[in-house]
């Protein structure tokens, strides 16, 4: 394998390990938040990405500025589905945990069944943006313009959660992580930080569906191919924590597109999954798990 | 009253009566099974549309089509019945393919399953019709092991994938005969189905026959986020010819990957599915010019075929897309079904097979470039030769066999 | 154990063989196939929720990847039958046995992982299985495998178009496993395991051995899961890894047990019973349109029923019954 095979992969791998990282981080914000594992988060990520598909082919506006749109409109979604369904899942007396999983596993499967009844089974993709199938060229090694543009937006984003985690929300955010019960007594209203919660962890998720857009095809079952390794990544970084979630993102990138260059690439998930489940030998809560 | 007034009058009785004979004359159920959600729907839902085409053009009173079946007004045979499709959704799931399939035998009495798409669904539904003793006419099943079974019910119009990668590597040695660059190595890049497993075994095997050598064999996980790395390692290996079995979504990602890495093969002939898809024509644009691939159906031989553009507008007017080489097959299918049951003369199954068995139909009564359909004592029909086309503007175009090409190949090979 | 609880128990067994007698005599009035069928998969479905409810419900151990037990139990039973000749009767035990397995080898370094922890492990541990297989020529692969069509026997359990034979094997599958859920409610098991769910650390102190017993309920929930999934197969006559061991099989086989009512001896049964015809009825008359409406019906069902009835559709007839308040 040459020099510049190992450094092509070795980017490919970065590039979509950002991406796999940004996706991760609104589920674990979500978790650390209040405990529940959103199981429709692929499927928020494909709604996003129908979002672009729409607007693109009735305005042709490109995915990049649509960025604020889209990240808006999946923050509301995320609020509406914490108020609608969450809320109430969260005040269960019973099987708490479980409930959460099944409740969310129910929302995805009808979000699937809804995008079909919507817009068919047809896959879309969104075509000749400003970025689309243009590279770089960096003596030999190709840098390809539409991940570059998403690994920059996944870095920033990153950079935007941090920048709230030190505003009174986010100090609000990380009280009410910490120390369910007490935060009424400061006077936060918690179901208010649970339902911002949720809509930033949608809109982080919808970012990236925007940023994948640019590259990736659309269709009704696009969340669940990015699924799995979303629920690794934050496993693997641990539940709740930002930085595991960066940092479990570019690794697992990295696994894979190693895997795939030097085995079958049919493979290239069980490096991955056999990474993840060493690590956890050691670290049962992940990486960077404080939960 | 007079002799004539009478021979009239009789006259008139008698077409009156026979005219409510047809339309007494019992609807002939016909059940489809295809993956109507999921992760096939695409397919499924045109797979659909083009059983319903066929069937107009079957049962509707129109102006004579040239091909079997094709004079509408139902089937003569039966004194005019109509031919009634009943769909069921597979989902792509054997099991449930083969519950659907025993639905629609038992409760909806269909006389005969058409179907499926997958070949997994195939093995099922097939198994199925073989115990409940009902033909089972595969459309646009391409595994080579499902005639293979020792079935009696069993019918496949179409080609495998045999007897489709057998057609590209004749194409392939025509091709090298004809500009004097002939491709000495090839890639393989399948995804890791029964589609791909099958295709990449037969792929290895001729080229192998051919004196081709493989530099590639990459096996790729259905769906992936990223073909990335993939991509890099068909560049490294830089074959003459590279040989994909993907479906859409894999065939967009793979060009748009390797197009990222700045890597264009010099030639690509692919084993259909996902590249003979609009939705893929219209994911890749630009990337997928001068791509090739195996088809069974070309849509561009009007000349040997003047029945296509009439079929085609008819899809097109019902579905908004042109024939493909799924619905050109699916259409094929349901024709071939019904002459069989015209010629039988009844909707009894066993009476149904035998008349599928004794099925000859020249070339020129299809809409497909084939020789004709007549069935082996497998149940295949070995007179279904694939073309091979290639995209020019957008559009397949078909290059081979030369004499039914409607445009010249561009092969860049050895150039 | 005191005389109220000998009752309720005794009243279970009862209720359990009416149940038992009332399904069995099923096929008598209904003749149509479809319904046969639908029967089928959901007493099937209602064996492999039992199943996966040992472990699961009773245990609190919540797996997401128990499809690897299933497709192993499917795998082992066909390739003895197909490639070794051994007849499917006995076979589908050896397939039973290896779910058991497999299910002690998971069990062993995962039971130590926490919550959402485990669910996620065992989901990727089943992928792991999954990828193994189809990437594996020697058990046929992505290929799948036929179970070749035989005379009817009950040694080889085909029974050609008869469905009869089917129920009565599948109808005996889930009455094992709900006896087996029943004896371990009963057992120094299953207190053990509610003490674990109340309050870990007294019931350590108790002198519980939470791993073994775990280990134990494990290998159970494994080894019927493991013979659900021999049984699978002879019955559908094809296996391939997407349809015997792919993840969303897992969620299938956990969720007639959650939506009915972890941890309950009815539970199970009951999600089984509204899920399953639910799930195949709206497939098979919504389904053909295409548009998805089918998925909808079927998600939005498990938002409801999960919102409405948390604690499982079993408190719709009454207290819980596993003694808790």
């Amino acid at each position: 394998m040459t020099l510049e095979t190992v450094m092509q992969v070795a980017l490919g791998g970065l590039l979509m390990g950002l991406i796999y990282a940004l996706v991760a981080a609104g589920l674990s914000l979500i978790f650390g938040l209040m405990d529940v594992v959103n199981f429709a988060h692929g499927e928020m990520m494909m709604l996003a990405m129908y979002a672009v598909f729409v607007i693109w082919s009735m305005t042709g506006l490109d995915p990049l500025l649509q960025l604020p749109i889209v990240a808006a409109v999946l923050f509301g979604l995320g609020v509406a589905v914490y108020r609608g369904m969450i809320g109430r899942a969260l005040s269960v007396q019973f099987n708490r945990g479980m409930v959460q999983i099944f409740v969310t596993f129910g929302l995805a499967i009808f979000i699937r069944g809804a995008a079909q009844f919507v817009w068919g089974g047809e896959f879309r993709a969104v075509t000749n943006t400003w970025l689309s199938d243009r590279s770089l060229n960096m003596g030999g090694v190709y840098l390809p313009l539409p991940q570059l543009a998403a690994s920059l937006v996944c870095l920033a984003a990153f950079a935007g959660l941090l920048a709230i985690s030190r505003t009174e929300f986010g100090k609000a955010l990380e009280a009410t992580r910490e120390d369910r019960e007490a935060v009424a007594l400061l006077g936060i209203d918690r179901d208010h930080i649970f339902a911002m919660g949720w809509g930033l962890g949608a809109g982080a998720v919808g970012i990236a569906g925007v940023m994948l857009a640019g590259f990736y095809y659309v269709g009704p079952n696009v969340g669940a191919s990015f699924a799995l390794i979303a629920y690794v990544t934050v496993a693997l970084g641990g539940f709740g924590s930002m930085t595991g979630a960066l940092v479990a993102g570019v690794l697992i990138g990295e696994i894979e597109a190693i895997t795939a260059a030097v085995l079958e690439p049919s493979l290239k998930q069980i490096g991955v999954f056999a990474v993840y489940l060493a690590v956890l030998l050691f670290r049962p809560r992940g990486l960077f798990g404080k939960l | 009253m007079d002799r004539r007034q009478f021979i009239v009058g009789a006259g008139a009785l008698a077409g009156v009566a026979g005219s409510r004979a047809a339309q007494a004359a019992d609807p002939v159920v016909i059940g489809v099974v295809y993956p109507l959600t999921g992760n096939g729907a695409a397919v499924g839902l045109d797979a659909k549309a083009a059983y319903e085409v066929a069937a107009n053009i079957i049962n509707n009173t129109h102006a004579p089509i040239g091909v079997a079946m094709g004079q509408g007004g139902g089937l003569s045979g039966l004194g005019g019945a109509r031919i009634n499709l009943v769909f069921a959704d597979s989902q792509n799931d054997p099991q449930k393919a083969r519950a659907e399939a025993e639905r629609l035998i038992t409760q909806e009495k269909a006389v005969a399953i058409v179907g499926s798409y997958t070949s997994a669904t195939g093995a099922t539904i097939s198994q199925v019709t073989e115990r409940y003793e009902v033909p089972y006419v595969s459309a646009d099943n391409s595994s080579p092991s499902l005639n293979q079974r020792g079935l009696k019910w069993f019918f496949r119009t179409g080609p495998h994938d045999e007897m489709f990668t057998k057609g590209m590597f004749d194409f392939l040695a025509d091709i090298g005969k004809k500009t004097g660059r002939p491709a000495k190595t090839v890639a393989l890049f399948y995804e890791d189905s029964i589609f791909g497993t099958d295709s990449s075994n037969v792929q290895r095997k001729l080229a192998a026959a051919a004196g081709m050598q493989v530099v590639a064999d990459i096996r790729y996980r259905a769906s992936s986020p990223s073909l990335s790395t993939e991509a890099q390692k068909l560049k490294a290996a830089n074959a003459d010819v590279l040989l994909p079995s993907s479906y859409t979504s894999d065939a967009i990602l793979i060009l748009k990957a390797m197009n990222e890495i700045g890597y264009k093969p010099k030639a690509i002939l692919a084993q259909a599915a996902g590249f003979q898809e609009s939705a893929f024509m219209q994911g890749a644009g630009a990337l997928a010019e001068g791509a090739m691939s195996r088809s069974s159906f070309a849509g561009d031989a009007e000349k040997l075929r003047p029945a296509v553009p009439i079929v085609n507008a008819l899809y097109k007017a019902h579905n908004n897309k042109d024939m493909n080489d799924n619905t050109s097959r699916e259409i094929t299918a349901l024709l071939v079904l019904a002459d069989a049951i015209n010629r039988a003369g009844s909707a009894k199954p066993e009476e149904i097979r035998k008349a599928l068995v004794a099925t000859n139909i020249p070339g020129s009564q299809t809409i497909m470039p084939w020789a004709g359909v007549k069935f082996d004592e497998t149940g295949q029909n070995t007179l279904c030769n694939p073309v091979i086309q290639q995209v020019f503007d957008g559009v397949y175009k078909t290059v081979w066999p030369f004499d039914l090409a409607a445009k010249e190949a561009v092969w860049n090979v050895g150039k | 154990m005191d005389n109220s609880i000998l009752r309720r128990r005794r009243h279970e067994l009862i209720v359990g063989a009416v149940l038992l007698v009332a399904v069995a005599l099923l096929p008598l009035p209904i003749k149509d196939v479809y319904t046969q069928n639908l029967i089928i998969i959901t007493l099937l479905f209602a064996g492999l929720a039992q199943a996966w409810n040992i472990l699961g419900g009773y245990c609190g151990q919540i797996s997401l990847g128990h499809a690897l037990y299933f497709g192993m139990g499917s795998y082992v039973s066909t390739l003895l039958y197909v490639q070794a000749g051994l007849p499917p009767s006995v076979g589908i035990f050896f397939g039973g046995a290896i779910g058991g397995l497999a299910a002690l080898l998971v069990g062993w370094p995962c039971f130590r992982l926490s919550g959402h922890y485990y669910a996620i492990a065992t989901v990727v541990v089943g992928e792991i299985g999954y990828l193994l297989f189809l990437n594996w020529d020697y058990v046929g692969g992505a290929t799948g495998v036929y179970i070749p069509i035989a005379k009817p026997s009950l040694l080889n359990l085909q029974f050609g178009k008869d469905k009869l034979p089917y129920h009565f094997l599948v109808l005996a599958f889930a009455a094992a496993t709900w006896l087996a859920a029943w004896l371990i409610e009963g057992s120094r098991w299953g207190y053990s395991w509610r003490a674990v769910k109340d309050d870990v650390v007294a019931a350590r102190s108790l002198g519980v051995n939470i791993f073994s017993s775990k280990m134990a309920a494990a290998a159970i929930s494994g080894f019927f899961t493991g013979l659900g999934g021999a049984i699978y197969g002879l019955y559908v006559g094809y296996i391939d890894p997407d349809s015997v061991m792919a993840g969303h099989f897992s969620i299938l086989i956990a969720l007639p047990a959650v939506l009915g009512g972890v941890g309950t001896l009815w539970g199970p049964i009951l999600g089984a019973a509204l899920l399953i015809p639910l799930k195949e009825l709206s497939s098979s008359f919504l389904g053909g349109s295409g548009r998805g409406v089918d998925l909808m019906l079927y998600g939005a069902m498990i938002v409801i029923v999960a919102l409405a009835r948390p604690q499982g559709l079993v408190s719709l007839f009454g207290r819980r019954r596993d003694g808790s308040a």
